[in-house]
């Protein structure tokens, strides 16, 4: 047997080891590992560590050097990497960058194909919903309640209904994520204000599929695979320039899938869109055409998925967009840009660490005394929300893309 | 999401962050990019100007006698750069390079008076705190929780080092015992050190701490009550004057909790001298970069210089690169402030040590081309040796302005500086001068690009 036979007859015995072999993606993650100098710098900024302690959240260092290193008992790990939020702090102040947050992915993947029993049940609940339904939530299933619901909060929130462009072809694709589309339809409705304001040609998907980003957090690269398909095709159909979304996680999980795949056309959050397309000097003149909302002391959320993940200068948009209209004063947060605990499906089958986590960012908040807190998430809206509400505090929160909406002229 | 700047300088440590405050001080719009944290965050807190000649095993009573032999032995040395410039004759090179430092040195304590991590000492002489070990090192300035006041001139003083169970970074007993054999091989107080141990339950449990959990503990009141009335017991039985601390103060409230402790335990409580990454390192860092924001500079975290523009002899523009995004940020100058091998300004492997960025000339700390040199050959096979590792003193060479230099002893772009630990011909953790360094040339490339941007902008 020569070397070559040795390696395929080695390969086909992976199976029975429980050993799954890197791919050429998932080996550039684990290179990154070995650049790790085992200073434990991570140790110090990680918010799950910070609300939780070492001793029931390993930390970063510890999944990179020693979890990242022990296949193929990944499993006996199961308990640690299942608490990782996904918000990639560790990776950002990391001197070496190792990518940390993909080594949980990695993990998880390989526990979610040699030992599924071991996935959290949350999970494989959120899985079943995907693969049966292309969405990370079951959708309604009465579609008048639907509307109904989407009615009430256009209502509440003073925003003017836009019919869904009916269109097969379009410069933009709007492209709302599966919070916005079954559960926060305000956002969903909310971008397509701001679009139809500014006289984007858009079209909205006609059957809404979810980015993959769940199934991918959960280590289920099938799943993950057969979405982004799904979804490459639907997106080229419309031959589209651009897809704009309101998602912060949509927002950085299309931009590797588009830079993966070779899709031709970028993602960008419905923020940058605005700086970038519409421009600051338009949107200034467009805000202050409107005089009737009243001064408004609001403090802003940094959803990780945009400012660690994607570009910290989305939310520099973010401010710039706010400090141009009228009447808006932004106190920052201590907490501004720390992970709401709404991350890494931990929410999922540990609410405690969740809640733990956005702890560090409520007394943040009301530490500012803004009224209101605004972030250009649906999912940190949610999660900051409930917890505030919770505590019983009076600060409201908006996702921003609902925020800017109402503030646009009418008529 | 291009953009263009005065200046903009590549990294985010103590060189970057001074180089950024004092360059847009001097009206420059600044920009920072920062791609991880860097050897400053790392740090133990203290700011070290010069300990020790190298091979030397005494050190330097005051960081204006250690400059004076660096002036004289290493002409190269970064200290001695600032000896060099065009408006200095040959009498007042060493003077020069002493008043630059101190300055920089006044700057420093100045401008970090009023935020969370004020610093004590000064220029006029090396002081030498003590560390978790019991030993003390050499430096110049260090922050305020770590102040040990009269301990060590009083002769009634008694010394209670206050351990932490469960966590493992610091033995009390150990560092008690080393302490003490060093006062008394000096015949010096304090006569009498005792050591104890008490409890802290960050999360409920007295197992596996980490500094940054206790420090984010005592920064909360019920955290901090709980730890002075454990101690105030130990330091009651001991009659202690003064109480030594691991480096756990808090990370936002650590000057007021030394001030509570004292109040609540009638004695100085202090923190000692940390292993990296410690929390003092990281005040100082978060302050260093509080500094910089309130000077008016722009951050940009998460952000890697990934390359640039060169035309006519002076670098255009640099790209930033976010995880997914990218920026081309033009600017009239550049300071490279990327650290070494922590923060990434260098890289070894087998073909030699390289500059990351721009692909500058490397030489080793004898100023021979390090460029094709095995890295291995600038190490010692002792770890801890009096010569240290010499690869520790490889990097770029500059010109009196700060700028990198080409082999034919030009600078490589007439607009690019470099500041901090990615400059060549100096050991750091021989001679005792990480930060000091860091903070002179700094300061110092900032008031060359200053002085610049003026000239090109006329």
């Amino acid at each position: 047997m020569n070397e070559d036979e040795a390696f395929e007859y080695a390969k086909t015995t992976l199976k029975e080891e429980r050993i799954t072999q890197y791919s050429p993606t998932e080996q550039e993650v684990v290179k990154s590992v070995e650049s790790c100098i085992n200073c434990g710098l991570c140790i110090q900024h990680c918010p799950v560590i910070a609300a939780v302690g070492v001793n029931r959240f390993s930390g970063p260092r510890s999944i990179a050097v020693q979890l990242s290193r022990s296949p193929p008992e990944f499993w006996s790990t199961a308990d640690v990497v299942y608490l990782c939020t996904g918000c990639g702090t560790c990776k950002e102040v990391c001197p070496k960058n190792v990518n940390i947050p993909e080594v949980v992915n990695m993990i998880r993947s390989r526990i979610f194909d040699q030992r599924p029993d071991l996935v959290p049940k949350g999970l494989h609940i959120v899985r079943e919903v995907l693969t049966k339904y292309n969405l990370a939530f079951e959708p309604w299933e009465d579609l008048e309640e639907k509307i109904e619901s989407r009615d009430m909060r256009l209502e509440r929130l003073g925003l003017p209904y836009i019919e869904d462009p009916k269109l097969s072809k379009a410069d933009v694709i709007f492209y709302p994520g599966c919070q916005a589309e079954e559960r926060s339809q305000e956002v969903r409705e909310a971008a397509k204000v701001i679009l139809d304001y500014f006289d984007v040609n858009f079209a909205v998907l006609d059957e809404m599929s979810c980015c993959g980003l769940p199934s991918v957090l959960m280590g289920d690269q099938d799943t993950a695979s057969s979405l982004s398909k799904k979804l490459e095709k639907q997106v080229k159909s419309i031959e589209a320039k651009i897809v704009v979304t309101t998602c912060a996680g949509c927002t950085s999980n299309l931009s590797e899938i588009a830079e993966r795949d070779g899709w031709g056309i970028p993602t960008v959050h419905v923020l940058e869109f605005l700086a970038e397309q519409i421009g600051f000097d338009r949107l200034k003149k467009t805000f202050s055409e409107r005089a009737d909302y009243s001064d408004v002391h609001v403090s802003v959320h940094d959803p990780c998925h945009l400012i660690k993940h994607t570009s910290r200068q989305v939310m520099e948009y973010a401010l710039a967009i706010l400090r141009s209209i009228p009447g808006v004063r932004v106190t920052e947060s201590k907490a501004h840009d720390s992970c709401c605990g709404g991350g890494g499906l931990v929410a999922y089958h540990a609410s405690d660490v969740a809640n733990a986590v956005v702890k560090e960012n409520l007394e943040a908040i009301n530490e500012t005394d803004a009224e209101r807190i605004v972030t250009p998430c649906p999912l940190c809206t949610a999660q900051i929300e409930s917890n505030l509400f919770k505590t019983g505090s009076s600060v409201e929160v908006d996702d921003l893309t609902v925020f800017i909406a109402q503030r646009l002229p009418r008529g | 999401m291009d953009f263009h700047t005065d200046l903009l300088v590549i990294g985010g440590g103590m060189a970057g962050l001074v180089a950024g405050t004092v360059a847009t001080e001097k009206g420059l719009e600044t920009v920072l990019l920062r791609k991880g944290q860097s050897a400053t965050a790392y740090s133990s807190g203290a700011v070290d100007v010069i300990g020790y000649l190298p091979e030397a095993s005494a050190p330097f009573i005051s960081p204006e006698e250690g400059l004076t032999a660096i002036a004289g032995l290493y002409p190269l040395h970064p200290y001695s750069i600032v000896g060099y410039g065009e408006d200095v004759s040959p009498e007042q090179v060493v003077d020069t390079i002493i008043s630059r430092t101190k300055t920089a040195i006044d700057w420093l304590k100045e401008h970090l008076s009023k935020t969370r991590t004020p610093l004590v000492g000064d220029f006029s002489s090396n002081i030498y705190p003590i560390t978790i070990l019991g030993t003390t090192k050499p430096t110049c300035l260090i922050q305020q929780t770590m102040y040990p006041a009269d301990l060590e001139e009083n002769e009634e003083s008694t010394l209670l080092f206050a351990g932490i169970r469960g966590f493992p970074e610091f033995n009390s007993a150990a560092a008690a015992k080393t302490y003490l054999e060093d006062r008394v091989a000096l015949s010096l107080p304090p006569r009498k050190v005792a050591h104890c141990e008490i409890r802290t339950t960050p999360f409920g449990e007295t197992l596996n701490l980490s500094q940054i959990e206790i420090a984010r503990h005592l920064d909360h009141n019920e955290g901090l009550e709980d730890f002075a009335a454990q101690l105030k017991d130990h330091t009651d039985r001991v009659g202690a004057t003064h109480v030594a601390i691991p480096p756990i103060l808090g990370l936002r409230n650590a000057v007021a909790n030394q001030t509570k402790l004292k109040d609540l335990l009638s004695a100085h409580v202090f923190e000692l001298l940390g292993f990296p990454p410690s929390v003092p390192g990281l005040r100082l860092q978060l302050a260093l970069e509080g500094i910089f924001q309130e000077s008016g500079g722009k951050m940009m975290v998460g952000h890697e210089a990934k390359s640039f523009k060169l035309k006519n002899g002076v670098v255009e523009s640099v790209l930033a690169q976010a995880p997914k995004r990218a920026a081309t940020i033009s600017a009239k100058a550049f300071i490279l402030a990327s650290g070494k091998f922590i923060g990434g300004g260098l890289t070894g492997d087998e073909n030699g040590i390289r500059e990351t960025i721009f692909g500058l000339m490397t030489v080793t700390g004898s100023y021979h081309s390090a460029e094709d040199i095995l890295p291995s050959k600038s190490t010692n096979r002792l770890a801890i040796t009096p010569e240290g590792q010499p690869v520790y003193a490889t990097g770029l060479t500059v010109d009196p302005n700060f700028r990198p230099i080409q082999e034919e002893g030009v600078e490589w772009a007439g607009n690019l500086f470099a500041a901090g630990s990615v400059l060549a011909g100096y050991n750091y953790s021989v001679e005792k001068s990480g930060l000091g360094v860091a903070l002179t040339s700094g300061y110092s490339a900032a008031l060359n690009v200053s002085d610049y941007v003026k000239e090109v902008s006329k």
